[in-house]
């Protein structure tokens, strides 16, 4: 054939550009591929407070006020603090009330938590007789923190009515369900009480885009941990004056 | 040397003299039959003496190195390939330092030490080949300062380097003497060491790749390239990293009652987050390697035994551990991370020597093949390094946590 030509492209430099053209097009989706799936662990890291950074454990029985309870095959059963609790508050120091030995009702207080001296009462979920109280808890408090359902339980508990205790608690797909509604109800709660209590909203606990930061409630002040107690733990603390006008539908109820 | 006999908690010089305290760190803690210790007090007292021997004899009683072959494994493995794996130091100052990514912190120490302490041995090592090693001095002081040559530049970067990796290290070493005023003097020099690191590293470790640019007739067609200096500073990034991670798993079991309970929890985190850099790395790695292929234009190479080699070390211990870190990082396989990290940094010595050693004259009637005694003195370099980077590690605060007026100051 007479005036055919053709550019060689091993000859020329097509070749690389292809090689370089090939490269950017593998590296998008390289690099897609490599983030996507660490985007919950990134939350985590980043600090955020969402349902995809809670640890809830599907074989616990969660009672509304955030404790956990847990029935061993000995018949004994654990009780500590749930994570969702945990990531609201903050890195906590955990002063037990009962010691061993003692009986306990449910609904009667059983350990207080304390965040550089703002108080947290909580109240047992179950009936029954203190068998311990987990010893490693008051020299490392940072294990409530690191590790609530494991390592930092907070009291192991001979129950006498187990199932009439646990009987509204949740479980499993019920656990996770009440943790989205308890996250909805406290950011309504921190935007409610910010405004409340300070009249300058310089203390920011939600970021714009309306994500909980990890650990708001840490450097908020007392009276908005005394509402805290009485909206997400039940009972009032003590010394508290009720306030009338401050009644957003959470009725503290009474646990009996 | 193992378990130290001492407490956890950091020494301060509380009073007592500072010598009858350097006299006391000097003595050694621990057991002196370990399976370590067993195996490298041989190899280090024979190494002596080899060196002892090469000096007294010259070079050739000693190596398989002839005027074909100057260069053999004591640059090609101690020096080429030390250096590239001490690239570590560099690439995670920049990471915590400049881009402010404090996950990394907790390891920064050691693998500044690691970096120093590389650099000051393989410079070292450096002397044992020279003809008249009493002429290393000259491209600093002038006598002749050779400025035609890579190796200018090398010495003045190797000497700039182990001053930085120094004043790096030092406030770790004021720790351990309980000297405040210095301790405060060096923090505030950090970043400036840092940021002087930094420049110098991309410099050098593009300079030891350079040195075979003149070699252009001698290395392998596969291998040589005029892009060799810029291979070698994008594969010490991930050769450095790698390093760390390999190091680092032996050290955490090693000196594991040192460290804290925080940062045990924070190995997890960390491997994983260096497994994405060094996968981001090597992809790119892997595509200059490919760039320079095909601007090569040495296809009909492949098909010969060179080229199998070449394919294997590309394929073998590039792209392949580049898909492990790939995978590990998206499934959290920490096993993975570590044997990737093993496989990548088989291929960065694969890589160094091929450059080095294997594809010098590879077409040569007789090819070079190092003396055991060559091995021998490695090793025995290696194990140097080793058993003071333990002396270190056992008696500063490297992997513990700094003593508590320390801490106070740097926050």
């Amino acid at each position: 054939m007479d005036g055919f030509t053709y550019n060689n492209i091993f000859e020329t430099k097509g070749i690389e550009y292809l090689a370089i053209l090939a490269f950017f097009a593998i590296l998008i989706p390289f690099w897609l591929l490599l983030n996507r799936q660490i985007k919950i662990n990134k939350q985590k890291s980043a600090g955020i407070l969402n349902i995809n950074t809670l640890n809830i454990p599907q074989g616990l029985f969660f009672s509304k006020y955030h404790i956990w309870s847990h029935l061993g095959v000995s018949g004994i059963a654990r009780v500590g603090i749930d994570d969702l609790l945990l990531h609201m508050v903050g890195d906590v120091k955990f002063t037990g009330i009962k010691e061993q030995g003692e009986r306990i009702k449910k609904g009667e207080i059983l350990a207080k938590i304390n965040h550089n001296g703002k108080l947290l009462n909580l109240y047992s979920p179950i009936s029954g007789e203190i068998m311990e109280a987990n010893p490693v808890l008051t020299h490392n408090p940072e294990l409530l923190n690191e590790d609530p359902y494991v390592k930092g339980w907070m009291y192991k508990i001979k129950p006498i009515s187990w199932t009439a205790d646990t009987y509204s608690y949740y479980l499993a797909e019920d656990a996770i369900q009440f943790s989205r509604q308890e996250l909805d109800k406290f950011k309504d709660f921190i935007s409610t009480s910010v405004r409340k209590y300070s009249p300058v909203p310089s203390m920011v606990a939600l970021q714009d885009g309306g994500e909980l930061l990890d650990q708001p409630m840490a450097e908020l002040p007392e009276e908005i941990w005394q509402d805290f107690q009485e909206d997400f733990l039940g009972k009032k603390t003590f010394n508290r004056k009720k306030n009338c006008d401050f009644h957003r539908g959470a009725q503290p109820e009474n646990l009996i | 040397m193992t378990s130290p006999a001492y407490p956890i908690v950091s020494k301060d010089n509380d009073g007592s003299s500072i010598w009858s305290f350097l006299k006391n760190e000097l003595r050694p803690k621990g057991k002196w039959f370990t399976p370590f210790n067993i195996i490298s007090i041989p190899i280090m007292l024979l190494g002596l003496g080899l060196i002892v021997i090469r000096f007294i004899n010259g070079i050739g009683s000693v190596t398989n190195l002839t005027q074909e072959t100057p260069w053999g494994i004591w640059i090609g493995f101690d020096v080429v390939t030390g250096v590239a794996f001490a690239g570590g130091a560099y690439v995670l100052t920049f990471m915590v330092y400049i881009l402010k990514m404090n996950k990394y912190h907790s390891i920064v120490r050691i693998t500044v030490l690691n970096g120093f302490l590389a650099y000051v041995f393989y410079a070292g090592a450096l002397l044992l080949d020279l003809g008249r090693p009493w002429n290393v001095i000259n491209p600093i002081i002038g006598n002749s300062f050779g400025t035609s040559s890579v190796l200018f530049l090398v010495a003045w970067h190797f000497m700039l380097y182990m001053l930085a990796e120094l004043i790096e290290f030092s406030p770790a070493i004021a720790e351990w003497l309980g000297a405040r005023r210095a301790h405060k003097i060096l923090s505030g020099m950090t970043i400036a060491a840092v940021i002087f690191g930094i420049t110098l590293s991309t410099l050098h470790q593009s300079g030891l790749g350079a040195l075979y640019l003149m070699a252009k007739d001698k290395i392998h067609p596969l291998w040589y390239s005029e892009f060799i200096p810029v291979l070698f500073l994008v594969s010490s990034i991930f050769a450095g990293l790698s390093m760390v991670i390999f190091e680092g798993t032996i050290s955490h079991k090693v000196f594991s009652d040192q460290i804290s309970k925080k940062n045990h929890h924070a190995e997890k985190g960390i491997l994983h987050g260096l497994s994405k850099i060094c996968a981001g790395a090597m992809f790119a790695y892997f595509f200059l390697q490919l760039l320079v292929f095909i601007h090569g234009k040495h296809w009909n190479l492949l098909n010969t035994p060179m080229g199998y080699w070449y394919l294997l070390e590309m394929i073998g211990f590039v792209l392949i551990p580049m898909l492990m870190f790939f995978y590990s990082y998206r499934t959290n396989n920490i096993f993975m991370i570590r044997l990737a990290a093993i496989l990548t940094m088989l291929g960065i010595i694969l890589n160094r020597l091929n450059v080095t050693v294997i594809g010098f004259k590879w077409d040569a009637a007789t090819h070079y093949i190092p003396t055991w005694m060559e091995i021998v003195v490695t090793l025995a370099v290696i194990f140097t390094e080793i058993w003071i980077f333990r002396w270190v590690i056992n008696r500063m605060p490297v992997l513990r946590d700094s003593p508590k007026w320390a801490a106070e100051e740097n926050h």
